[in-house]
């Protein structure tokens, strides 16, 4: 749907990162602490006045509210902020953009920062600030040149539009992926033609930031600093080995769970697409299996999780696994910190996932309250599943989703409970402290008594994990887990409280406070922040439009006979992959015949969007989107919200979403006369049944 | 945790209000010891909050220096884009939008609400702006043109008529937002009539015949001339009479009447109204306001439901008894709600035990004389179009007799000076519409060749010998402008000139402030007061029991469940003539509505209050029409234009409005007035009305079935109520 000749007006006015550590004093220059700004043709008295404005109103603001501002919004412009100790980002947009899309994009913009250049106040010790600058300049390239209008609205992937593919091509694809999983070290991966999604076996967030692979075409690959670093390395033609930095949370799901991410199309209903990708991914366990690819440790490891599922009901199964996977992270020396930080990682979302409940508890009990839980999850930056995902919870699915969350949450509670017991009274101590600010700032009551309740639940299935993790003896943590309860419950209520946020999330490189703050400051899951990243290796092999991208452990790039093996295993698969997509696909994909209507499908899950709007949106299309848009952003504020029917003068608009997918249609042609009184015969109310009746063909079903 | 504040761009502090909770923040953290009970408590009303605060937090001048030192860094940088980028912030929002900060430049002034608890959308937060905005112009009228004068009226030198002026302002605004949470009319901003064609019908004869007509012609009035009067039960209209030769009230001038009203005489549970009254006949409810509310067991008992009086706990410290029987003197009538000012005088009473009750009645009465200028009757500032010209903001008295709890009589007099002030607003138009041009630069021409300054001078010259050398500095600054401009030799820069017109405009607001304003409100008698009072209550006597029930009971959803199966509410607007009708929702009472006061009551109350907000978002965007399946109900909203013959007018395009435009409703900006204003402009020759109707339904009711109902409804809602018309 997306060519690479796509390109328009993003709507991005600026961009800066300002550092305020180098702006303390009262003779410090405000030009000192601007660290990068786009456009760099700004003027730098308008630099300064901008960076100096917007970093003291932040100020003042979390003077004011405790926390600092995510959104400023003036007359004509807004902006998005994320303050990350003494760095402000902020990306400023054009008024018209939503709010929830100017964040994203200074969120998606930081996260291929840090995945590519690792943690801000490092890259800009270990690299000039020229070469980052070119880094910025690169992604905010890439991220505007891939900006339709719907991307505007939804945050989703460029994915190859399925239904003018083979789907044996999508196959195709798949088991090169999987037969690469099969080299050491290799986690996982995806392919892209042309800057699209051909298949992926990465969740969403990694998927996007890969993406950026795919965006160059081979020939320039760009003299960036990665490839500086290793100019000796005697790579096989087309392969990159680039550094880049993941989340504990990214790497963990990766080393755990090396699935399918497209797996989960099969659980949006009956839609054509859908079966073709469950058929591939599929074909893809049934190949390979997900205990194979994995090395010996990591096996003996599986075993030992089987053992305890066996004996557990299989919630518990899936907590012991989980806690089982974590055992590799200790294995690699890059890692000591990690197991410490983990379970607090896992504390912002753990507590993500129990907001819905404490929204539900609000509203009153009415048959949608369960509905009420799963949208809230569902239509959140990114998806909790995503995070946690377990092979277990997808045999599961006889249980519904709100049940399968919040058995995650469960299971993460137990991690908890973790640093507060085992670790020395050192870190007892600000804990106590932070209790104590705890109360006397807000009460998040709702927040204490919901985690308080599922913590308790978790108790029993809390003990089961520790036993695996643990030296001591099996009975023993039982207790421990139980008798931390509370401290367990004050812990989980610091990342809500703004007050904590202010601090420089990495000011100190270990250490308890900071690492709280830090996730307290992060209320997105994937903004970047994260005090920890893991550095490791990602695999990119061009071939003309196709790329490969594999993720893979650091050790890959110093295994150079692992290299090879991947190579090799793929690259005859991959040229002929190539030569077949080049064929396939349509030259000019916007020959779509003339429609009577437009529609949008986005699935939330998987950050697909279908879309049949041409490439210039003419007057009605701009209605279709400007319509999108404030529906889109109900459906966030409006969780039971699950039809809806706009109309003006012009055009009207008929939206409908369920707790995985949101679809948008709208009928084209002049609108009928009317009066706007309510008329029975009025078309506006007949658009549902004609969107359920044409958007069958695309794959979308609505009954 | 919230706050409303006023600044100069000179980052003075002009008014502000926050709750407890918020000036806790202000506090030394080493007094962290009462932070406790902070805003989880969200039952607090405000009234009570304030109270608290009151007792707890610095006060005077130490709070307002750290307000201040919060907000200065805020204010400053608004006027450095404002100067350097043309464009300055609306608003600040926190991940999942908790902490907001609304902002808004009316003129020189920044208007600040911020919100810490979630509790308030931004829609709210700039409503509650310019629904301030609107108060301080019918408080000030045209001074808030000048921004000097206008920062010397909100905050006063003298730190007593200052605290005066800003709980005149933070009562207000604390019934305001009470009252759009509570009451639907509020809600939607249009006036609700108690549906009673006869008893409107007699009322309105008597108040032409007994009341209006006995007032203009009696001796008494002191040049006062009544223009209007009108009954109120509760926020509900019974009955409205304009004298002859009187212009005609904007319901938005009306609603914000009602919000006077509530803010003097708040409603209260229905209970306590209809409890035995004293000699019912004879007692007036003159007392302070809200006394009446007061249950004899004491401020700790009361029900949650009981918003009005949990609201005014402050009060309740000062009167003891419920039954308050007022002595009936002048000097009590003439300061019937010195409450106004009672939250500073209260300082230091704490809970509510006898002794301190005690104090309070004795610290009340000593501190009475403090109390000049009652703000009953008051000085206010209304839209009229007159014979003489118009004038958006024309001084009106207004005087609220009250009959008895919930039911009040109000007089709006215009006193003689009416013509100065058509005139005073004629010119200052005349010098906005220079400045403009004066703006635009040289290419608007040569400023003496503007067509309209011939005229312009001539009016001036006129009413500067009007004046007659009594305003010495008009007469000096006018003749500086004259020099400057219409001096042949050397016509002075633009920018000097804008100066020379700011000077005379300057005066013209201080000649304005000075008739209006500084000088003692005219006012009716007392004894023509006390004379319509006692009429009315004679001729109402009968009626009344049954007037606070109807207002309880307006339309009752029951009437219409037989003919729309699966209805669960509505509301039906009239925007041409600013009034609304919906059953009745008010589940706040003692006595429910008829969902009961449960939590589906609640919910349902929510349900609404959220279609209304989410129609107002789409119309803003140009859309008017809504239908929303949520949950287990069908939501819809529609707008519509009609001729007066019913005839329905095609839909047009409606304008799309940015984010921080005035928000949608009467009382702040007029949304309404402007829509018809813009269709108008094609169907020249017809009266175009404007309709709303939202509906929310069953979920299980078929979308057609929806759409059918909401098309009947509409056609039975449109049929004449009979009621007289207004």
């Amino acid at each position: 749907m997306l060519d690479d000749n796509y390109s328009m007006c993003s709507g991005w006015n600026y961009f800066f990162l300002y550092d305020g550590s180098k702006v303390k004093e009262e003779g410090d220059p405000t030009s000192a602490g601007i660290c990068y700004f786009y456009p760099s043709q700004t003027l730098p008295d308008q630099q300064e006045l901008l960076c100096g404005q917007i970093a003291g109103v932040v100020h003042c603001m979390t003077e004011i509210s405790g926390v600092p501002p995510s959104l400023i919004r003036l007359r004509k412009l807004k902006f998005a902020v994320v303050v990350d100790g003494d760095y402000l980002w902020v990306l400023g947009c054009a008024v018209e953009l939503p709010d929830v899309s100017c964040r994203r994009f200074l969120e998606q913009l930081i996260t291929l920062f840090t995945f590519y250049n690792g943690p801000v106040h490092r890259a800009y010790m270990a690299f000039s600030q020229e070469e980052l600058s070119r880094q910025w300049d690169r992604y905010i390239e890439h991220i505007q040149k891939n900006t339709s209008d719907l991307h505007k609205i939804f945050n989703s992937l460029w994915n190859l539009d399925k239904t003018k593919v083979d789907p044996l091509l999508l196959l195709k694809a798949a088991l090169i992926l999987q037969t690469c999983q099969r080299s050491p070290h290799v986690l996982a991966g995806c392919i892209l033609y042309k800057g699209l999604i051909v298949s992926t076996q990465l969740p969403p967030p990694l998927t996007a930031k890969v993406l950026l692979q795919g965006s160059e075409s081979p020939g320039q690959s760009e003299p960036g600093g990665e490839e500086q670093r290793e100019p000796d390395s005697p790579l096989p033609q087309g392969v990159r080995i680039i550094p880049v930095f993941l989340t504990e949370d990214e790497v963990s799901v990766l080393r755990d769970f090396p699935v399918e991410w497209m797996t989960r199309s099969s659980v949006s209903p009956a839609s054509p697409r859908g079966e073709k990708n469950a058929l591939c991914s599929q074909a893809v366990s049934e190949s390979t299996g997900v205990h194979e690819n994995q090395d010996l440790n990591n096996i003996s490891v599986q075993e030992s999780s089987e053992q305890a599922s066996s004996t557990a009901a299989p919630e518990d199964a899936v907590q012991s696994g989980r806690l089982a996977n974590t055992g590799p992270l200790k294995g690699f020396p890059e890692m000591e910190a990690s197991t410490k930080n983990s379970p607090t990682a896992k504390l912002l979302l753990s507590r993500k996932a129990s907001f819905p409940l404490e929204r539900d508890t609000k509203q009153l009990p009415s048959p949608s309250t369960l509905r009420t839980a799963e949208c809230a999850q569902t239509t959140g930056p990114y998806v909790e599943g995503f995070s946690f995902p377990n092979p277990y919870a997808q045999e599961q699915e006889s249980q519904s989703m709100g049940k399968s969350l919040v058995d995650s949450d469960v299971e993460q509670r137990s991690f908890q409970s973790y640093p507060a017991t085992s670790d020395s009274p050192a870190i007892s101590s600000p804990a106590q402290e932070l209790s104590r600010r705890n109360s006397s700032e807000q009460d998040e009551q709702g927040t204490m008594s919901q985690n308080s309740v599922s913590g308790e639940s978790s108790g029993a299935a809390g003990g089961n994990v520790w036993g695996l993790d643990c030296p001591a003896p099996a009975v023993q943590p039982e207790l421990q887990s139980r008798s931390q309860l509370p401290s367990v419950e004050v812990q989980e209520s610091l990342p809500s409280d703004p007050a904590e946020n202010t601090h420089c999330p990495r000011s100190g490189e270990s250490g308890w406070p900071p690492q709280v703050d830090s996730l307290g400051a992060q209320a997105g899951v994937e903004s970047g922040k994260q005090c920890k990243l893991v550095k490791m290796s990602l695999y990119v092999h061009c071939i003309k439009g196709l790329v490969l991208s594999l993720l893979a452990e650091d050790h890959l790039q110093e295994d150079q006979s692992s290299i090879e093996d991947v190579y090799h295993s793929s690259l005859a698969s991959l040229n002929g992959l190539e030569v077949h997509l080049r064929e396939t696909l349509p030259k000019d994909s916007s020959s779509s015949a003339k429609t009577t209507y437009s529609f949008t499908h986005y699935d939330c899950v998987q950050n697909v969007l279908t879309a049949n709007l041409p490439h210039t949106p003419g007057p009605l299309d701009r209605h279709f989107l400007r319509a999108a848009t404030l529906i889109h952003s109900d459906f966030n504020q409006l969780p039971t919200a699950s039809e809806i029917i706009i109309r003006n003068a012009s055009t009207a608009v008929y939206a409908c979403r369920n707790p995985v997918q949101e679809t948008y249609f709208q009928q084209l042609g002049a609108p009928l006369r009317n009066s706007g009184v309510p008329n029975p015969h009025d078309s506006a109310f007949s658009l549902p049944s004609k969107a359920k009746q044409k958007l069958l063909k695309h794959g979308v079903n609505l009954l | 945790m919230q706050c409303v504040l006023i600044a100069s761009t000179a980052a003075e502090l002009l008014f502000y209000w926050a709750d407890a909770a918020f000036l806790r923040r202000l506090r030394p953290p080493h007094a962290g010891q009462v932070g406790r009970d902070r805003e989880g408590r969200g039952c607090v009303v405000r009234g009570h909050a304030w109270a608290l605060t009151r007792q707890r937090v610095p006060q005077g001048p130490a709070l307002e220096d750290s307000l201040n030192t919060l907000f200065a860094p805020l204010i400053i940088s608004c006027a450095a884009l404002l100067e350097k980028l043309a464009d300055t912030y609306t608003c600040f929002a926190t991940e999942r939008g908790r902490h907001l900060h609304v902002l808004h430049m009316f003129g020189d002034c920044l208007y600040i609400a911020v919100n810490g608890d979630g509790t308030e959308s931004e829609d709210d937060l700039r409503r509650t702006l310019f629904v301030l905005r609107r108060l301080v112009e019918a408080h000030c009228g045209l001074v808030t043109l000048d921004s000097h004068l206008v920062r010397k009226e909100l905050r006063p030198a003298d730190s007593e008529q200052r605290e005066r002026v800003w709980s005149l302002l933070r009562g207000l605004l604390e019934t305001y937002s009470h009252l759009r949470e509570e009451d639907q009319s509020f809600a939607v901003e249009a006036v609700e009539r108690l549906i009673h064609p006869q008893l409107c019908e007699q009322c309105i004869e008597f108040l032409e015949r007994q009341v209006v007509q006995y007032i203009n012609t009696s001796p008494e009035r002191g040049g006062d001339e009544v223009g209007h009067a009108f009954l109120l039960v509760h926020t509900k209209l019974l009955a409205f009479y304009s004298s002859r030769n009187a212009s005609s009230i904007r319901p938005a001038d009306l609603l914000i009447l009602i919000l006077l009203v509530q803010d003097l005489y708040p409603s209260q549970s229905a209970e306590e109204e209809l409890g035995p009254q004293p000699t019912a006949g004879k007692v007036l409810p003159q007392g302070p306001k809200r006394s009446e509310s007061i249950p004899v067991s004491g401020p700790g008992s009361h029900g949650g439901a009981e918003k009005d009086s949990d609201d005014q706990d402050t009060d309740d410290l000062s009167v003891p008894e419920v039954y308050y029987t007022p002595e009936p003197s002048p000097g009590r009538h003439s300061t019937g709600s010195e409450s106004w000012s009672e939250d500073a005088e209260m300082l230091g009473t704490g809970e509510a035990d006898a002794a301190d009750v005690q104090m309070a009645e004795d610290l009340l009465q000593t501190l009475g004389p403090l109390v000049p200028e009652a703000s009953n009757p008051r000085r206010i500032f209304l839209d009229a179009s007159l014979r003489e010209g118009y004038c958006p903001l024309l001084p009106h008295t207004m005087h609220c007799l009250p009959l008895w709890p919930g039911i009040s009589l109000v007089l709006l007099t215009k006193g003689p000076m009416t013509q100065v002030a058509v005139t005073l607003y004629q010119l200052l138009d005349g010098f906005l519409v220079l400045e403009r041009k004066l703006e635009e630069g040289p290419e608007a021409g040569a400023p003496r060749s503007y067509p309209f300054l011939a005229e312009l001078r001539q009016r001036m010259d006129k009413f500067v010998k009007k004046l007659s050398g009594q305003d010495i500095q008009l007469q000096n600054t006018w003749v500086d402008f004259k020099n400057k401009i219409f001096s042949r030799s050397e016509p002075g820069n633009s920018q000097e000139l804008l100066q020379a017109v700011a000077n005379v405009k300057r005066q013209l607001c201080s000649v304005y402030r000075q008739l209006f304003l500084a000088s003692a409100s005219h006012s009716l008698s007392q004894g023509l007061r006390d004379r319509a009072q006692k009429l009315m209550r004679r001729k109402l006597l009968d009626w009344r029991d049954f007037l606070l029930v109807k207002s309880r009971r307006n339309i009752t959803m029951v009437s219409y469940l037989e003919d729309f199966p699966g209805l669960v509410h509505f509301i039906y607007a009239d925007r041409t003539a600013g009034q609304m009708m919906a059953p009745s929702l008010s589940v706040t009472e003692k006595s429910s509505s008829e969902l009961g006061k449960g939590p589906l009551a609640t919910f349902i109350k929510r349900k609404v209050w959220s279609l209304i907000a989410l129609a107002r978002r789409y119309l803003q965007k140009g859309y008017t029409t809504l239908m929303l399946q949520d949950g287990d109900y069908c939501c819809s909203y529609f707008l519509w234009f009609e001729n007066e013959l019913g005839y329905k007018l095609e839909v047009m395009e409606v304008p799309v409005l940015s984010d921080d435009s005035a928000p949608i409703g009467m009382l702040a900006g007029d949304y309404y007035r402007k829509l018809l204003r813009y269709y108008s402009k094609n169907h020249q020759a017809e009266v175009v009305k404007c309709y709303e109707l939202l509906t929310v339904h069953l979920g299980i009711i078929p979308s057609e079935l929806v759409v059918q109902q909401a098309c009947d409804l509409a056609r039975r809602l449109w049929e004449p109520s009979r009621i007289p018309l207004l």
